[in-house]
């Protein structure tokens, strides 16, 4: 399956935006500004579904048509037979497509079952996805986790390759690594030079106070951008 | 909008393919992703958290209603995503200076696809069929794909270690402390949000810390009117 390597996933949802208006604005582009107000927030709204390794949203308005320069085998020929003839130069250049609807377009890599991860997405921010898709052809259709699943299989393309280049491990466990990481390497430095005894005695407190087995335990929080939380 | 989400970047580009070619793409891809041998040189490029390459045939594009007009498409089309640390120069340079054959195999029936090799057109070939992202999300911004995979060989050697030494003598202990610390040196980097978390995150972080300064100064003039009244 490629869209699965060990236990990571990688979704690609490509979901029509119906083409109308709402108060002189395109469907299309307040989907755009309701995912870019998704950036002013303290956090982002992924953050609370679970097992999201990393995420983005876009809208795609059209394909491009690129007609610089290339190395087609014809190209040349074709630039050659242009002196004699615009047609053949015409035909050199790459044919122009345009697409008919637009699409919100979002790409996720995460940790686990498919099903399981877009029912968590919707009982975590439902309201979010509602807001986002709203503009969607058939998402009207969508009332519940089960209607979202089935919607978002509609609108899903098969990945050709998928490549992890980190690990497939689940989320909880990759923040308590580098959680322990981070506190691992500042024990270190503090703790240089002591004796052996009071080394053993600090590194009892250390593993008291990180508890490496627990990953519900002290850990990083999805989507922390920063060492310490400040409450106000 | 914003490419960056702390430490990763976000890379979309699609481009187009010539619709009865795209069969060859799609076995290089199968035999990739079958023998991941074939990906040794993706490997070294040890920035990559996750990358996707994903091919839409000309007919495959979602039609959820009939409402919907159907996509009229000369070219089927190649998306490519790709997660990594560092800049855009960084990661397209690597890339060609690592596997510029395999980047060739990939996009080869893409149209327009200049070869990876010289840098300046595969740039402007990137940069031209390149899409921003809008929202773009990490669950680690503060660390690299590098730190993700040190992190875990970390938690694994500390949780083996205090299994085996944390009742044996003082001096066993310091013997085994020193090992592991041998054992870990390339892997203890400290992780921080620079150099800069995002333009948003920058933008609510500011807000933030006049929120608390706001807040701060409120509770003084509070403090200070309680003790005069």
């Amino acid at each position: 399956m490629p869209d699965k390597s060990g236990n990571a996933y990688a979704l690609t949802i490509l979901s029509p935006i119906k083409d109308g208006h709402l108060d002189e604005v395109a469907y299309a582009d307040i989907v755009r500004r309701r995912l870019d107000n998704w950036n002013l927030l303290e956090n982002s709204p992924m953050a609370r579904v679970p097992q999201t390794y990393l995420c983005r949203y876009f809208v795609l308005n059209d394909v491009f048509t690129q007609s610089l320069a290339g190395t087609d085998v014809y190209g040349t020929w074709f630039d050659f037979l242009s002196i004699f003839s615009d047609r053949a130069r015409r035909r050199a250049l790459p044919r122009e497509d345009h697409l008919k609807s637009k699409y919100l377009v979002f790409s996720c890599n995460f940790h686990g079952d498919l099903d399981a991860y877009l029912r968590g997405m919707w009982l975590a921010i439902g309201n979010e996805i509602r807001h986002a898709w709203e503009f969607c052809y058939a998402f009207d259709q969508v009332r519940s986790d089960d209607d979202f699943v089935t919607y978002m299989k509609k609108c899903q393309l098969t990945a050709s390759l998928f490549f992890v280049g980190s690990t497939d491990d689940p989320l909880e466990e990759q923040l308590k690594s580098l959680y322990l990481k981070q506190e691992f390497g500042k024990f270190v430095i503090e703790h240089q030079g002591l004796a052996a005894v009071e080394l053993q005695q600090a590194w009892r407190e250390f593993v008291a106070r990180v508890e490496p087995a627990n990953v519900k335990g002290p850990s990083w929080s999805p989507g922390q951008y920063r060492l310490r939380q400040e409450t106000i | 909008m914003s490419n960056i989400a702390g430490k990763a970047y976000a890379m979309s580009v699609i481009t187009p393919i010539r619709w009865y070619m795209t069969w060859i793409n799609k076995l290089f891809f199968w035999v990739a992703q079958k023998r991941k041998s074939t990906l040794k040189g993706l490997i070294t490029l040890s920035l990559i958290h996750y990358a996707r390459w994903v091919i839409i045939g000309r007919k495959q594009f979602p039609h959820l209603h009939p409402d919907q007009p159907k996509e009229d498409l000369h070219y089927s089309y190649m998306l490519f995503f790709s997660n990594f640390n560092g800049s855009w120069d960084q990661y397209v340079d690597s890339f060609t200076f690592s596997i510029p054959s395999g980047l060739d195999l990939f996009w080869k029936w893409n149209v327009r696809y200049p070869r990876s090799v010289p840098l300046t057109p595969f740039h402007e070939y990137i940069r031209y069929n390149q899409i921003e992202t809008t929202h773009y999300y990490s669950a680690y911004p503060l660390a690299s794909a590098n730190d993700i995979k040190a992190a875990k060989k970390v938690r694994q050697a500390l949780l083996d270690f205090d299994d085996r030494c944390s009742d044996v003598s003082p001096e066993e202990f310091m013997k085994q402390y020193k090992g592991l610390l041998r054992n870990l040196q390339n892997d203890l980097g400290d992780m921080r949000p620079t150099p800069i978390v995002s333009m948003s995150a920058q933008q609510v972080e500011k807000r933030r810390r006049r929120d608390v300064r706001k807040e701060k100064e409120r509770l003084a003039v509070l403090q200070e009117e309680r003790k005069h009244a």
